[in-house]
């Protein structure tokens, strides 16, 4: 019975966190950049979403604006940090350590807001049981991630713009002389990419409760879903961090939770010896 | 005075730190954000020695500063197989693991609540008790790797590291062994930061996880961003700067509960405004 629990707690978890990943692939297989802000952006949400039902907008609400806020933010770090480094010729190394700087400057400008203590989220429907143990913010979870990843791998076959995306991700010289503007595409894949990781960001605070420096441990297993994945395959990416979710949480029969990070990384070791391309790598 | 000394004291042990994150971040060029955990891994070994009076201070030391290289070239090692981007993940999983590894094996390191009374350094029948003695020490320690460091950029091997972070491809094709160098390289910054973290120790006397997590990292980044990439003054102007802002802080008036989060604010700040503005720091060379 715990086994069953624990498999589909994991299960819930992994959806959100494949959100996560799928994000993260899309800023990372486009822009190239190893977007170590998303982190800071995933845990923004759930305090941007936890003021607003503090201030009594329904839930849902709180969520959409929240996702549309850190949209915004996510196009004002691309447009604002990583394209003047860009155009200033900065090294890799450099936009990488401007991208921790930011992730420093969100988790402690929330903290400093609130608190570095955790705080719960005291919504009317998180305490809700459901069958299987469920709570309803869970089950909400599962669906409405499930539902995001949908739209996301639809979004990049079908629609004009998903496809100018994985246009200019596969090739940025070619597509600036086809007038794609990678650019203004990173700009757009940026906010895309930021109002996904907006979405399990409130709705994990709403089931845990809220830390302002939960968000670095959550990214790490989302990259790690995305490299063990394969890079620039979404399905990939989702599929892998709901295993790992998975695989973590039934490893608390055997080992105990504070070890989890261990695991996760333990997965990615045994990724980066035998098949460091990923699962379904596409280049 | 004292005060004075403390300060200096502290300087002197993050300059031995500065430089060790200098070698493999500025002049290797591998972005690393778990030096911290290479630093609590040798004031963990040196506290835990003195502590349950394993062995005295200087054999505690060489071990904390073989485990220390030990476990840093272990780190760098995936980072000659696989490209920069995924280094990033393994340096931040080990960071992670650490600070669970010091927070969780309680037996060992006194947990959460850290390991307090840890006694002062002696040898030689010297005792380093006082501030001024321990200063003393630290000063002498950072002297010595400020030389090494020096040393090691005019000689043939700073060139050919220098050259590998330029253009490995090209090193390699020279015939030098890039893999071979950036375990040299990876060798010293550990052998510093662990024999960091052992003064550390006996320095604070206590010594809590808190120290070594990755808000740590990021502040022994943003001493080399802000001093400056791959020089001498660039590692020694840093920490000089960065301690003093907590000092200044307290000038200002908020909170003790906010002013950890106001300070990691500020040296993440400090990070993407150096990286726009002011790539090469303070006195160094551009990263």
């Amino acid at each position: 019975m715990l086994a069953l629990n624990l498999l589909i707690n994991g299960l819930v978890t992994g959806c959100a966190l494949g959100v996560v990943a799928v994000s993260f692939q899309l800023a990372y297989s486009t822009t190239r950049i190893f977007h170590v802000a998303h982190a800071g952006i995933y845990t923004l949400a759930g305090y941007l979403a936890f003021s607003m039902v503090e201030r009594g907008l329904p839930d849902p609400f709180a969520i959409i604006i929240a996702a549309l806020i850190c949209a915004a933010l996510g196009a004002l770090i691309q447009y604002a940090l990583y394209a003047t480094l860009e155009r200033r010729r900065a090294s890799h190394l450099s936009v990488l350590i401007a991208s921790l700087g930011v992730l420093a400057v969100i988790q402690n400008v929330i903290s400093a807001f609130y608190s570095p203590n955790i705080i719960p989220f005291t919504s009317a429907w998180r305490g809700q049981m459901m069958s299987l143990g469920l709570t309803e913010v869970q089950v909400a979870t599962l669906i409405v991630c499930l539902a995001v990843f949908a739209a996301a791998l639809l979004f990049a076959r079908l629609t004009p713009l998903g496809k100018r995306i994985r246009a200019v991700a596969s090739n940025p010289f070619l597509a600036e002389i086809t007038r794609l503007r990678p650019q203004q595409t990173y700009i757009i894949v940026m906010a895309i990419a930021s109002a996904m990781v907006a979405i399990p960001g409130a709705l994990v605070a709403m089931d845990l409760g809220l830390q302002p420096y939960n968000g670095t441990t959550v990214l790490l297993t989302a990259t790690i879903a995305v490299i063990a994945g394969g890079i620039g395959s979404l399905t990939g990416a989702f599929a892998l961090a709901v295993l790992i979710t998975v695989l973590q949480n039934l490893s608390l029969l055997a080992i105990s939770g504070e070890w989890s990070v261990g695991i996760t990384f333990f997965i990615f070791l045994i990724f980066m010896l035998f098949r460091p391309t990923g699962l379904f790598a596409q280049r | 005075m004292d005060f004075l000394f403390s300060y200096l004291t502290l300087v002197a042990i993050f300059i031995i730190l500065s430089l060790s994150t200098n070698l493999l971040v500025g002049i290797v060029g591998i972005f690393s954000v778990s030096q911290a955990a290479i630093f609590g891994l040798g004031a963990y070994i040196v506290g835990y020695c003195l502590v349950n009076d394993v062995m005295s201070f200087l054999p505690a030391l060489a071990v904390a500063a073989l485990a220390s290289l030990v476990l840093n070239v272990l780190i760098t090692l995936p980072s000659l197989r696989v490209s920069g981007d995924y280094f990033v993940v393994t340096s931040f999983g080990i960071q992670l693991l650490a600070t669970a590894a010091f927070t969780n094996l309680t037996e060992i390191t006194g947990g959460a609540s850290g390991m307090p009374g840890i006694p002062p350094a002696e040898f030689f029948g010297l005792s380093f008790d006082s501030g001024f003695k321990n200063f003393l020490l630290a000063a002498i320690a950072a002297t010595i790797a400020s030389l090494w460091f020096a040393l090691l950029m005019r000689a043939p091997f700073g060139r050919l590291l220098r050259a590998i972070r330029e253009d490995e491809l090209a090193v390699a094709a020279f015939g030098k062994n890039v893999l071979f160098a950036k375990v040299r390289a990876a060798a010293i910054a550990g052998v510093m930061a662990g024999a960091a973290g052992g003064l550390y120790a006996v320095y604070l006397s206590f010594i809590d996880p808190t120290t070594f997590d990755l808000n740590a990292s990021v502040l022994l980044l943003t001493m080399v961003v802000l001093g400056g990439a791959r020089t001498l003054a660039g590692s020694i102007v840093g920490p000089l700067v960065l301690l003093a802002l907590p000092q200044l802080l307290t000038f200002i008036d908020i909170p003790t509960t906010t002013a950890a989060a106001v300070r990691q604010g500020i040296y993440g700040l400090l990070l993407i405004l150096f990286m726009v503005f002011r790539p090469q720091g303070l006195v160094g060379e551009k990263l």
